[in-house]
């Protein structure tokens, strides 16, 4: 079988920091017994089969596997596995490239309501993923270069821990809304008919 | 055991330790000290009256410290020879051992530690394997739950000689365990302890399971296995019968086990890799089949007897397939796992074989060694001049050479495997190596490079393996430039700096240097002393703004024939690359600084003759080339 190398979704990965012993994996099932989810919360939930499906190029399953998304990357796993596979550093990345391909995370993620946040900052402070960034930005309605807090649904593990500490309530777990893309869309097409005005 | 000590021309020193060897092959000198057992051997009978006197007890190593032993004991009841041994840290000199020996009067608590040396013509090393701890892994709880067990204390446990005589127990309670799990590659075949595969676990976790059952056809065994090795003959019937006799079979490497503060029973959690699913299954023991490990004094072992180890700790065999149970020391052999973790077949067939190749140095009266040798120059060794030197015998992997102050350095010449190296080394060209001297390299560099020489990609190749390779890239028809010339040298570690000045001078157009991988090396350490030389020689060449390429490392073995002819290949369009008066004049430019370089060659007896040799062959060369040239 040819392919044109570099393509395949393994090749994508082993570059990625972390990834490197990727191909070590010998299907012990450490990982998966070690960790919680499987047996509390997600019984489809198996790093092993993710691993293995790398391995084969299995690109869209692994996309669409909830095993990604459901990781916490507490790390239990890779100070148990015998082949020092940092999984999570694995399932992180195939959760981005999932995303640069699209597809969305099938869990909630925090969303911060632009029109109440003051941009204290705690929020950014505790995220253990340093999914949280404050930046300045222009939100409708209510004015021009305020800081709010945004998130990188990429990095988001959707632990809660934020909006557990957020004083305005500005920040949740809720989710992911189709509908953001077209408010997104309404904006600027506002904008270009107000520039259009102006002229 | 006991046969070997009975027979007449076998000697059985326990309690003994190897302090020192000196000497080589045939003519060992070994430094033994015997410990004092403050028991006499001659005079013990082997009744025991003593340990039955005796009031003091300590845990009993050889028991796995599940049994208690006397101050005054021997280890099993089987032990060769039957002598028993004061322990003297647990002893409190109460004497009442002397009172029970009585009239024997076997016990002398002066004794002291004897010191002895012995001629020794041959020495096998057989000092087995350890175990490892599995209480370093904390997930296991070994050490922390009574229950968890390691496979060599269930080897006492349902020993019929040992502390509960066969009966299995568990440790909390004393209790015929109903449910037992076996947990295979404790501690091996992972990364964070040992990352090689211990060989025969698999199969004794079978052995085990299937005596148990076969002792307790009621007992429930499961066996956590990644992967069931079992490639010898018989082994894979074996496997049958364990399932077929209802043993389980989980796969899935445990990652906890955790223990009900209760009733003491486990709970193994593991993933069964099959269904992919998570398993948590109720034992009331559990064995962990833990790891083989080297020796803890290995290190001891290897600077005494001068012997490398592989990666791991293993002993290091002279060939892995040709010769594997030889050490790269001549007269020292491996014997069993000390060299590579082995069962008990292979075991004993490596012992079989360590002794008849033993045998064949004590069974002969003159050892033939290979004529390629080292020999010193005694005028030129600085040396003797009184300086301070010893370069050569730094570069010997062997130990072969002998440095005194005042005095030349001298070659022993039964330990001299005869890589060159030191010839190599040494700053004052005041060694040579027999067959391969700088005369007769030089003869040949001349001979090769007679004719046209910018054209040419001189090769130094080692002998065991770029030659190698360099004959599978012939055998192979691979092609590659045929400008190539190479000569063959024993080793990287001959490749003396001077070879590789003189070839530049006499105009070479690139210079290949050559060898071994650095784990492959046939003289231990030849090709790293080779190879830090040419990394020494690539950046002089750098310095003195060689055309990058002209000079070119490369570590090939006698199975890459390709790789031989791509290297050479891209060294022929480095040549080609370079427009040829560009060429012309950098090795004119660089020609006085080589010569300046290798100045020493010129020096060193038997080369005058060979410069008038090959004259005479450069003529005939070049008489021939215009000829046909006309």
């Amino acid at each position: 079988m040819e392919h044109e190398k570099g393509s395949d979704l393994r090749d994508l990965l082993i570059v990625l920091p972390g990834c490197e012993k990727l191909d070590m994996c010998f299907s012990c099932g450490t990982c998966v017994s070690r960790c919680p989810i499987q047996q509390k919360i997600e019984p489809a939930y198996n790093p092993r089969r993710l691993l293995k499906m790398i391995a084969l190029n299995m690109q869209q399953e692994s996309f669409t596997s909830i095993t990604p998304y459901l990781c916490s990357a507490c790390d239990l796993c890779y100070s148990a596995c015998p082949q020092e596979i940092h999984i999570s550093a694995v399932l992180n990345g195939v959760k981005k490239l999932a995303m640069q391909a699209g597809f969305s995370t099938p869990l909630k993620t925090a969303r911060v309501d632009a029109l109440t946040c003051v941009g204290c900052g705690f929020c950014e402070k505790v995220c253990p993923y340093q999914a949280i960034t404050v930046k300045e930005t222009n939100v409708p309605l209510r004015g021009k270069n305020l800081l709010i807090a945004e998130v990188d649904g990429a990095k988001c593990m959707a632990c809660g821990t934020c909006s557990s500490i957020c004083r305005s309530n500005s920040i949740e777990l809720q989710d992911r809304e189709n509908s953001e893309e077209v408010v997104q869309d309404l904006w600027s097409w506002l904008e270009t008919v107000e520039m259009g005005a102006e002229k | 055991m006991v046969d070997a000590a009975r027979h007449p021309k076998i000697d059985v020193r326990t309690y003994t330790n190897v302090e020192r060897v000196e000497g080589y092959v045939g003519n060992f000198k070994v430094q033994l000290r015997e410990k004092a057992r403050h028991v006499l051997a001659d005079r013990c009978n082997g009744c025991g009256e003593c340990s039955k006197a005796c009031p003091i007890e300590v845990p009993n190593y050889f028991e796995m410290n599940l049994a208690p032993r006397k101050a005054a004991y021997v280890p099993m009841s089987q032990s060769v020879p039957l002598r028993y041994t004061i322990d003297e840290e647990a002893c409190i000199h109460c004497y009442k051992c002397v009172d029970a020996c009585g009239a024997l009067e076997a016990i002398d608590f002066s004794q002291e530690d004897k010191v002895v040396w012995e001629d020794i013509g041959s020495i096998v090393v057989a000092t087995g394997f350890n175990h490892f701890d599995p209480s370093v892994i904390p997930e296991y709880g070994y050490g922390r739950y009574p229950n968890v067990i390691t496979a060599m204390e269930m080897e006492r446990l349902n020993n019929s000689a040992g502390p509960t005589t066969g009966n299995l127990i568990r440790p909390s309670d004393q209790k015929n365990p109903q449910r037992l799990a076996i947990i295979n590659c404790v501690g091996s075949r992972d990364k964070r302890f040992n990352p090689w595969c211990s060989n025969f676990c698999c199969m004794y976790a079978i052995k085990n399971a299937v005596l148990l059952k076969q002792m307790n056809p009621e007992l429930e065994i499961s066996i956590y296995y990644m992967d069931i090795r079992t490639p010898s003959k018989g082994y894979e019937e074996f496997y049958d019968r364990a399932r077929s006799m209802g043993i389980r079979f989980i796969q899935g490497r445990p990652s906890l086990i955790t223990e009900d503060p209760q009733t003491k029973n486990l709970f193994v959690h593991s993933e069964d890799v099959v269904l992919g699913k998570i398993s948590e299954l109720e034992y009331d023991m559990v064995m962990l089949n833990q790891a083989a490990v080297p020796q803890p004094d290995v290190d001891t072992v290897s600077s005494v007897l001068n012997i490398t180890q592989s990666p791991g700790g293993w002993f290091m065999e002279y060939h892995p397939k040709l010769r594997p149970v030889d050490s790269p020391t001549d007269g020292i052999f491996l014997a069993g796992a000390c060299q590579g973790l082995k069962d008990i077949p292979s075991s004993v067939s490596s012992g079989l074989a360590t002794a008849s190749r033993a045998g064949r140095i004590l069974h002969s009266d003159e050892w033939e060694i290979e004529p390629i040798i080292a020999q010193v120059w005694e005028d030129r060794c600085v040396m003797a001049q009184g300086k301070v030197c010893g370069v050569c015998s730094r570069a010997c992997p062997y130990g072969a050479i002998v440095i005194e102050e005042g005095k030349a350095a001298s070659v022993t010449v039964a330990k001299c495997h005869g890589c060159g190296g030191c010839v190599a080394e040494c700053p004052h060209n005041a060694i040579t190596q027999m067959h391969f001297t700088d005369a007769q390299v030089l003869a040949q560099m001349r001979a090769l490079l007679a004719d046209r020489p910018e054209e040419k990609i001189f090769a130094f190749r080692c002998h065991w393996c770029s030659y190698g390779g360099a004959d599978l890239a012939g055998t192979s028809h691979f092609d590659y430039s045929a400008n190539e010339r190479g000569i063959r040298v024993m080793c990287s570690a001959r490749m003396d700096p001077d070879f590789i000045y003189e070839a530049f001078r006499l105009g070479a157009g690139a210079v290949l240097y050559s060898g071994c991988h650095p784990q492959d090396c046939h003289y231990i350490t030849g090709q790293r002393v080779g190879a830090t030389r040419a990394d020494r020689l690539q950046k002089l060449f750098e310095k003195l703004e060689m055309t990058s390429g002209r000079f070119r490392i490369e570590w090939i073995s006698a199975a890459e024939g390709d790789k031989y002819s791509r290297v050479i290949n891209e060294m022929q369009k480095v040549i080609d690359n370079i427009p040829h008066d560009q060429l012309m004049a950098e090795i004119e430019r660089l020609r006085p600084e080589m010569e300046k370089r290798a100045r020493r060659m010129y020096e060193t007896p038997g080369v005058d003759k060979a410069l008038v040799y090959s004259d005479e062959m450069v003529q005939a060369i070049t008489a021939k080339e215009v000829k046909s040239g006309a």
